[in-house]
């Protein structure tokens, strides 16, 4: 007899059976996910292929205790190139739903509001890309107030919502202000920003520099150029820009993914707004517009970023350049 | 080719379309259409004086446009017959061909298009496959990047009579590229473009490499492949040749390449599955090995020779194991990468076996056909009363049956198969099928429903796939319920809407007509005959009354033994669950339009005498 009924029988039922997991079976680990991911980039272990396998072998536990299995961002570069047409992040997401079910937590950093500072605005659910944020009603200091709350599992800790909070009530743990301005300072490199060659300050996202000789190229950049790594270009506080240029900075860039490939899905979108603003702004004090730029580096795009940043330097140094 | 062209009892037509096909096995008629090569075929001896005259250069396709070639030209050095011909539309008239060609005075700006009928016993399709485009696979960026190219490019550059005369070069900047690359299974077995395995480009891939590390044996190569098939004989040592000779193989599909802009070199980035991580390779030259898919015409020449196409695109065979060299359409046969990708021990062996099968067509006086064939009753035909009609030849997937109004139907019994679409759809019961005549089914109906009707679930079954699909339920041990009734026709075309309504008439508790699947169907588009009718009855039936659970469409094929059982079960469980007076009360209700609907059944031949039978035995 065959079996008739159709509860979930095994592990690998159980993700099947969860929206997104329908697929599994198709894959025939032909890698094409692990090597357009990213996230191994950072994680080595991270391994969207093997996770799949486990699943199929009925892993259970093994599965669950992998802290990789919480690392996808949903960015979906894979998913157009999957010749069997998998949905691997939705697929990803069946086995956290099914770890979350069984008890088990995401290990990764998130966001954390400070109650209070929280307005309830509620700026920062409309920002977020994962819909991790939300108003709940909770007593603080003795008063009933709606404050914004972070769902820990669907928090990737791309850090848009802490540049969009007006009150920096958000923090996200690696990339809190405290933490970036440390990047930027590091060496007191701001002070010797007066002098010199024109100072470029570069923020950087985590995810658009795919080839290896790129990421080595930047950190061989000459000594008035600074990078500082922010999890996403969403991330990048316009408050962040103007310190920096009234402390002397020459030039801001910042550099984001390529539209369609942000690994927080709309992160690039959200920071092209606010860099526009900012160019907006400048134009309207009379300054130079330029002094803001942002790029969006797609990920056929070798080469381009340290290019475009040797570039802004050379230009630099052939004119001659007002600094605030 | 030269052996054949050669020989005294075959003649080669070149350049020669096939316009038309009529007739029948062993009687085919065809009209073909030879196109006007502007040069006469008996005057031009080949010599090729013509050709470097010619002043207007365009790209070769038989270079893959790596190199040109003139207006006036042979498609390759081993083109046979060996005439020159000249393109049309590339030609601009200046004559110095005519000047070239001198004495002999072959070319002829005069010609026409000349059609002929044949008279041909049978028909081999060996019109071969097209390659995969890899320009719509981005993420390769072939057509972008100079140095990503084909497989097919590669065998021209390594072509000794090749554009580079066998002088190994890359697009970019004409230099040796001792780093390359093969990517496998570029458009093949991939849902985005042909979800099937080509077949053979692991061995050719494996043979260029072998080759081209045979000649520079400090070459770095590397395939990437997610599986390497090496089927037939001799295969599987080669690729350990291949490996054992430094060739480095890595599992794993590359997702996406890049090109430094300054060097043109290329980096490829895949994950290599035995090491579980993810590598970026340097390549100087990226060799992509694209599908074979099915030639472009396809659907054109399947409709001018009435044959049909399988699922991935080429044409379908009459049956995957049993008859895979003919095609559903009897006298004509299929070869090579026209029925599928394959290789050329595969091609060779089709063809020979096509051609052996063809040959017994034209030794043969007589020929032995299946006796099931559809039959008209001419007094019955309303065409033959002068009346417009020609249903059943519209639903004739072989074209078997010609209408011409002030005559009855005529079926070629030679093209019809049995599958009884025409039977079923006539709309005045003038047509039947031998040995399944509808006396025959309504008898069988009425023994089948004898005894408590309300209790049965009555199954109509296709020969070729559900009635098979019951056949492995039994001899796989799947269970399901001794309330199933099954009633075997040949095909699902041939379940005529009175049988179903006959059988409600009798009170049948539940009704199933199941049939092939869409894809497998063994009479070309019977499936979609029945098909479109059961989705017109099953909506009648509701309006009659008749709830929509008591009818039941399915398709499942001779594999899906599981299948079969399961439905049963489930239809036994749904009758379970009508309330049996609600039910009696149903049948008794929809009685009265049921038999009006089926008022005629008795006024075809031998149904009378059916009906009176079973009523007499009942």
């Amino acid at each position: 007899m065959q079996h008739t009924d159709n509860t979930p029988h095994s592990f690998k039922d159980e993700v099947m059976a969860e929206p997104g997991g329908e697929l599994l079976q198709r894959c025939y680990s032909c890698g094409t996910c692990v090597s357009m991911c990213l996230v191994n980039q950072t994680c080595p272990d991270y391994n969207p292929r093997r996770t799949m396998r486990m699943v199929m072998l009925d892993m259970r536990e093994e599965t669950f205790r992998n802290p990789t299995i919480w690392h996808c961002s949903a960015c979906d570069l894979c998913h157009p190139h999957c010749p069997q047409g998998i949905h691997i992040s939705d697929l990803m997401r069946a086995i956290k739903n099914v770890a979350l079910r069984a008890g088990y937590e995401s290990p990764l950093p998130s966001a954390k509001v400070d109650e209070h500072k929280c307005s309830g605005c509620d700026i920062c659910e409309k920002a977020c890309p994962y819909g991790a944020l939300s108003l709940a009603a909770k007593t603080i200091d003795g008063k009933e107030r709606k404050i914004s709350q972070v769902d820990r599992s669907l928090c990737m800790a791309c850090g848009i919502c802490a540049a969009a909070c007006p009150l920096s009530a958000i923090t996200v743990e690696d990339y809190s202000n405290e933490k970036v301005a440390a990047q930027i300072q590091a060496g007191h490199w701001l002070k010797k920003a007066k002098s010199g060659d024109p100072k470029v300050l570069v923020f950087n996202c985590s995810w658009n520099l795919r080839a290896e000789a790129d990421r080595d190229a930047m950190s061989e950049l000459p000594a008035n150029v600074r990078v500082v790594n922010v999890p996403c270009s969403g991330r990048i506080d316009p408050t962040f820009v103007l310190t920096a240029l009234q402390a002397g900075v020459a030039r801001v860039l910042v550099a984001g993914c390529q539209p369609g490939e942000c690994h927080y899905k709309q992160g690039t979108r959200i920071a092209q707004g606010r860099m526009h603003t900012l160019n907006h702004m400048f134009e309207q004090m009379g300054m130079d517009a330029q002094r803001v730029q942002f790029v969006q580096i797609g990920t056929e795009d070798r080469g381009r970023l340290p290019a475009t940043i040797l570039d802004l330097v050379a230009e630099l140094k052939s004119s001659t350049v007002a600094v605030a | 080719m030269v052996d054949a062209a050669r020989h005294p009892n075959i003649t080669v037509k070149s350049y020669t379309e096939v316009k038309r096909v009529e007739g029948f096995i062993g009687n085919f008629k065809v009209l073909v259409e030879e196109k006007p090569r502007y040069v006469n075929m008996d005057r031009c001896n080949g010599c090729g004086a013509c050709s470097p005259v010619c002043p207007i250069e365009i790209p070769n396709e038989f270079e893959e446009g790596i190199a040109p070639r003139k207006a006036i030209y042979i498609p390759h050095a081993q083109a046979v017959p060996l005439r020159y011909v000249i393109d049309e539309e590339a030609c601009i008239h200046c004559y110095k061909c005519v000047d070239a060609c001198g004495k002999l005075d072959a070319i002829d700006f005069s010609q026409q298009p000349r059609q002929e009928w044949l008279d041909v016993g049978s028909i081999l399709v060996a019109t071969g496959f097209d390659n995969f485009d890899p320009s719509v696979i981005k993420e390769y960026g072939f057509g972008r990047y100079a140095n990503v190219i084909t497989a097919m490019e590669l065998e021209r550059i390594n072509n000794s009579a090749g554009p580079t005369a066998g002088r190994i070069m890359r697009p970019s900047d004409s230099k040796f590229p001792n780093k390359i690359s093969f990517i496998q299974c570029v458009g093949s077995r991939d849902e985005r473009y042909n979800l099937y395995c080509s077949g053979f480009c692991c061995m050719y891939t494996i043979k260029n490499a072998v080759q081209w590390k045979q000649t520079y044996p400090d070459a770095d190569i590397t395939i990437f492949y997610m599986d390497i098939r090496t089927p037939s004989k001799g295969y599987e040592e080669f690729y350990r040749r291949a490996r054992e000779m430094g060739i480095r193989f890595i599992q794993g599909r590359p997702s996406i390449i890049t090109e430094d802009p300054k060097t043109g070199n290329l980096f490829i980035q895949a994950e290599d599955v035995g090491l579980g991580r993810t590598i970026e390779l340097e390549s100087e030259m990226v060799i992509l090995s694209t599908a074979a898919i099915p030639r472009v015409d396809t659907d054109a020449m399947g409709s001018v020779l009435n044959i049909s196409r399988s699922p991935d695109g080429f044409f379908m065979e009459y049956h995957p194991k049993l008859r895979p060299v003919d095609s559903p359409t009897d006298g004509v046969f299929l070869c090579g990468a026209a029925q599928s990708p394959k290789d050329i021990p595969a091609s060779v062996a089709q063809g020979s076996a096509a051609a052996s099968r063809a040959a017994r067509i034209l030794n043969a006086d007589e020929w032995e056909i299946e006796p099931i064939v559809a039959m008209v009753w001419e007094d019955r035909c309303i065409s033959a009363q002068g009346k417009k009609c020609g249903i059943c030849a519209t639903k004739c997937p072989y074209g078997a049956i010609l209408v011409e109004t002030g005559k009855a139907a005529m079926v070629t019994a030679a093209k019809c198969h049995g599958c009884g679409g025409c039977v079923a759809e006539c709309p005045h019961n003038a047509i039947t099928q031998k040995h399944f005549t509808d006396a025959q089914v309504i008898s069988q109906l009425h023994a089948l429903l004898r005894h408590e009707p309300e209790k049965k679930v009555l199954a109509f079954m296709c020969h070729w796939c559900s009635y098979g699909g019951a056949d492995n339920a039994g001899t796989s041990h799947f269970e399901y319920p001794a309330s199933q009734r099954g009633l075997r026709v040949m095909c699902s075309a041939r379940m005529d809407s009175d049988f179903i309504f006959e059988a409600f008439r009798l009170g049948a508790g539940v009704v199933l007509v199941s049939g092939c699947h869409p894809q497998d169907c063994h009479y070309i588009t019977g499936q979609r005959v029945g098909a479109e009718r059961f989705e017109k009855l099953t909506k009648r039936l509701v309006d009659m009354g008749i709830s929509p659970q008591r009818f039941r469409v399915e398709w499942i094929s001779a594999a899906e033994g599981a299948k079969y059982a399961q439905v049963i079960r489930e239809m036994d469980q749904t009758l379970r669950q009508i309330d049996p007076q609600a039910l009696k009360e149903e049948i008794e209700r929809t009685r009265p339009e049921l038999e009006r609907r089926v008022r005629r059944l008795p006024e075809i031949p031998d149904v009378a005498l059916a009906l009176e039978l079973a009523k007499a035995t009942s």
